[in-house]
């Protein structure tokens, strides 16, 4: 078991060498082309892990994270347009995360419209690999949220407030809202990430989306976002099969700098109207919370590297799947320690501690030593 | 090398911080914080030993599709009891009250015109889920746990009916019987239990199923709803309207390979190893066949020759004959299944009672519907044939049931 680790690790190790050798001729160039005119960008991530469950090694080992490309262009001084696409190995498909244009009636307030990310918490509007300093999101963004999670919908978005008071930006939009695939594709109970990304729309009726977020400070963001929205299709081929069942889900989040730490909470609700046929296996709630902290430790890491940071990283994060039961839930803990060159890219190495509980209630412990790349280029 | 921070004690944090980080890491390339794997027999899901590495990659594969968990988008339903194998045999071993089957007829007949012989508790959008029709017969089932099934396969009829005695020739009180039963037509001769001729049932609390393969076939469609080659038609509730294509997947939701897999792997399936002997545990062993438990619940079978080498010709702690043996009224569900009456039961396995706990969230759930918490309740609840078995234990002083019942346990 340790040659097989020390292999891997060495693997790890040549695969960051050869990652360097390329890095200074793409990184931190998060936007190429003129940002006043058309500019496009991408982003990649790979995994390198050991991850055991009850001390059963995943033999997936090497893994491409979410590769992803945008390009924008600034098509007029009130109208911008954005494509935004990534691939996602989860899913293993190809998920539009944005199709938008937005019109700029004012400084601070814009219309949009087309496919984009929902409002539905801080990580959801901001999910990209290079920023983040795990190598996957918490619980609340992955499994109460869906991050990241894209409709078609229209909405506005703007800012409020003066100097003297709290700030506040908002965005409300009216979107396709959650599909059927809430209940439908997920095995084994309720799981609003299958339901995400819905941009047909399964039944024709809107979902409002929307966040409000506060200002305190210029380091402090508090927000609450929410969606609603049918979820289910009702019909099928003209025949009634179901009433119509809404999805609700509630998302608070935080972040702020204390005492030269970043940390960053966001808490999860999620209440879904079940089909009676299924409500026993399925949840009606669910809720999950995650609080992360992160500090530099030494700026620059390395002499001849200007602007490259060495930080810490830890967080800690739970869902319970199924409110109604004792089972169905998973704490974790992670630490991370984050090498970045330049600020959109980042060599993470991570460790994490997780405890997973069945609809048994039976405690099944996993854990896992990673090392990931990620980067703009 | 330069910091961002002014203040003096910034540079000693962040060092220690880093100094800490990297022992951490060092840590972690030896494998102390990544969660460690429990000893061979310490589980339900391990392969039995001896297995070639194909048959290992068998295996695997057939823990995967024991453990897929179906959507109803996957072909889930319409009406079914749960949404995967693994979701009712815990970790491979014995299920939960919650998960508890609903079996029902009424006088002899399974009758499926109502909807039988199981209640599917749940349903898909678009269908409704079974309730239980007035004035039928009613057994609840806990599910068995499913490890060492093929050791149970491989052992051969004769050596089931070595031990039968139906009309108590040797007048113990005590008179086992068979459970003859016709394979399902899908099951043919070359699979073990297979064919046109009556069997010897072994599988099932009532021994009502001859083959594996028949047993894996049922519980995708009965359990949840899910199609195969064998059983190409949704099981629908009979008595209420479902909408057709509401479980979003072709017929059969499953292929041969699947059926296979999940029945390759059941045969694979190691049973736990048993506790260490201690004294008290061989004295219990001593009243245990000194009360006559052993007479139903034989210490040692014998296996036959088998397709896995590995499950042939080995001397396997069972403890059941797989016979039908008359419970008394305490434990009758006065439902027939297949040549069962209703106070009859097949000899239940002790083994791997040691670590049932383990997958059931701290307790114990014995007899045919989980409810006895204790083998010290399960015994006492013994009738019929084994009242002199019961009576036997009940007569033992406290501390030797308590030996009797360690050694139970730590099977």
């Amino acid at each position: 078991m340790k040659a097989r680790l020390a292999v891997r690790i060495a693997a790890a190790a040549g695969a960051l060498l050869l990652w360097s050798g390329m890095a200074p001729l793409a990184w931190g160039q998060i936007v190429h082309g003129r940002p006043d005119k058309i500019a496009w960008g991408a982003y990649g991530e790979i995994r390198i892990a050991e991850d055991r469950v009850r001390g059963v090694t995943d033999p997936e080992w090497f893994s491409f994270g979410r590769v992803g490309g945008f390009v924008t262009a600034h098509a007029s001084r009130r109208l911008d347009l954005a494509v935004q696409g990534a691939y996602d190995r989860g899913s293993e498909d190809f998920t539009l995360e944005r199709l938008e244009a937005t019109f700029l009636l004012q400084p601070a307030l814009q219309f949009h419209a087309g496919i984009f990310l929902v409002p539905l918490g801080r990580t959801n509007l901001s999910h990209e690999s290079p920023l983040y300093e795990f190598d996957e999101h918490s619980f609340v963004a992955t499994q109460l949220v869906g991050v990241p999670h894209a409709q078609l919908g229209a909405g506005a978005e703007g800012r409020l407030g003066s100097a003297n008071g709290w700030p506040l930006t908002f965005e409300f939009d009216v979107v396709t809202g959650y599909g059927e695939g809430i209940v439908m594709d997920a095995a084994g109970g309720t799981r609003i990430a299958s339901g995400r990304n819905n941009y047909g729309d399964d039944n024709g009726v809107p979902a409002l989306a929307g966040r409000i977020a506060a200002h305190p400070s210029a380091d402090t963001e508090i927000g609450l976002a929410a969606e609603t929205g049918q979820y289910n299709r009702t019909e099928l081929s003209g025949v009634t099969v179901d009433q119509a069942r809404y999805a609700h889900v509630l998302v608070a989040d935080a972040a702020s700098r204390v005492s030269g730490f970043d940390v960053a909470a966001e808490a999860g609700v999620v209440m879904v109207d079940v089909p009676p046929g299924i409500g026993t296996l399925y949840a009606e709630r669910q809720w999950g919370a995650s609080v992360e902290a992160s500090r530099p430790l030494l700026s620059p890491f390395l002499r001849s590297w200007k602007g490259s940071t060495l930080s810490a990283a830890v967080r800690a994060d739970a869902v319970d799947l199924d409110r109604a039961i004792l089972g169905d839930s998973r704490m974790r803990v992670s630490a991370s320690l984050n090498v970045r060159p330049r600020p959109a890219s980042v060599v993470r190495m991570g460790w994490y501690y997780e405890l997973r509980r069945d609809r048994f209630n039976n405690e099944t412990p996993a854990a896992g030593l990673v090392l990931s790349l990620a980067s703009y280029f | 090398m330069q910091t961002a921070f002014p203040r003096p004690w910034d540079r000693w944090l962040d060092r220690a911080a880093v100094a800490i980080c990297a022992c951490s890491l060092l840590a972690m390339g030896c494998g102390k914080l990544l969660t460690t794997a429990p000893a061979q027999g310490e589980r339900f899901d391990q392969p039995v030993a001896g297995l070639d590495n194909g048959e290992l990659g068998d295996f695997q594969d057939g823990q995967v599709q024991f453990r897929r968990s179906f959507a109803i988008g996957e072909g889930l339903g319409p009406i079914f009891n749960n949404v995967s194998c693994i979701s009712c045999h815990s970790g491979d071993g014995r299920g939960r009250p919650e998960n508890v089957l609903v079996r029902f007829s009424r006088g002899t007949d399974l009758d499926q015109i109502e909807g039988g012989p199981q209640v599917q508790t749940r349903a898909i959008p678009g269908a409704h889920a079974e309730t239980l029709p007035p004035g039928v017969d009613v057994s609840l089932r806990l599910p068995p746990a499913v490890f060492g099934v093929g050791f149970i396969e491989a052992i051969t009829e004769s050596t089931i009916l070595a031990h039968a005695d139906p009309s108590d020739a040797d007048q113990d009180g005590i008179s086992g019987r068979p459970n003859w039963v016709i394979p399902a037509p899908y099951v043919p001769a070359s699979e073990p239990g297979g064919g046109t001729a009556p069997r010897v049932g072994r599988f099932g609390r009532k021994a009502a199923v001859p083959a594996l393969m028949q047993q894996v076939v049922e519980a995708y469609h009965q359990d949840m709803g899910i199609t195969s080659p064998q059983r190409s038609s949704e099981n629908t509730n009979p008595v209420a309207p479902w909408v057709p294509g509401t479980d979003g997947a072709d017929d059969p939701e499953v292929g041969d390979a699947a059926v296979n897999d999940v029945s390759q792997y059941l045969r694979m399936l190691a049973p736990p190893t048993p506790g260490e002997w201690t004294d008290a545990r061989r004295h219990g062993e001593a009243l245990f066949a000194g009360a006559r438990c052993t007479a139903c619940h034989l210490p040692t079978t014998h296996t036959g020759p088998h397709e896995i080498e590995a499950l042939s010709g080995r001397d396997v702690a069972i403890y059941s004959d797989f016979l039908l043996h008359d419970m008394g009224d305490a434990l009758a569900d006065n439902r027939p299944d297949g040549d069962a009456d209703g106070r009859e039961w097949r000899t239940a396995p002790l083994w791997g009672l040691r670590i049932a706990r383990e997958f059931l969230n701290g307790e114990l759930f014995l007899l045919h519907d989980g409810s006895a918490h204790t083998v010290d309740d399960a015994i006492r609840r013994h009738g019929g044939e084994a009242a002199g078995a019961r009576d036997a234990f009940l007569a033992l002083s406290p501390a030797e049931r308590a030996d009797l019942l360690d050694f139970v346990e730590s099977r």
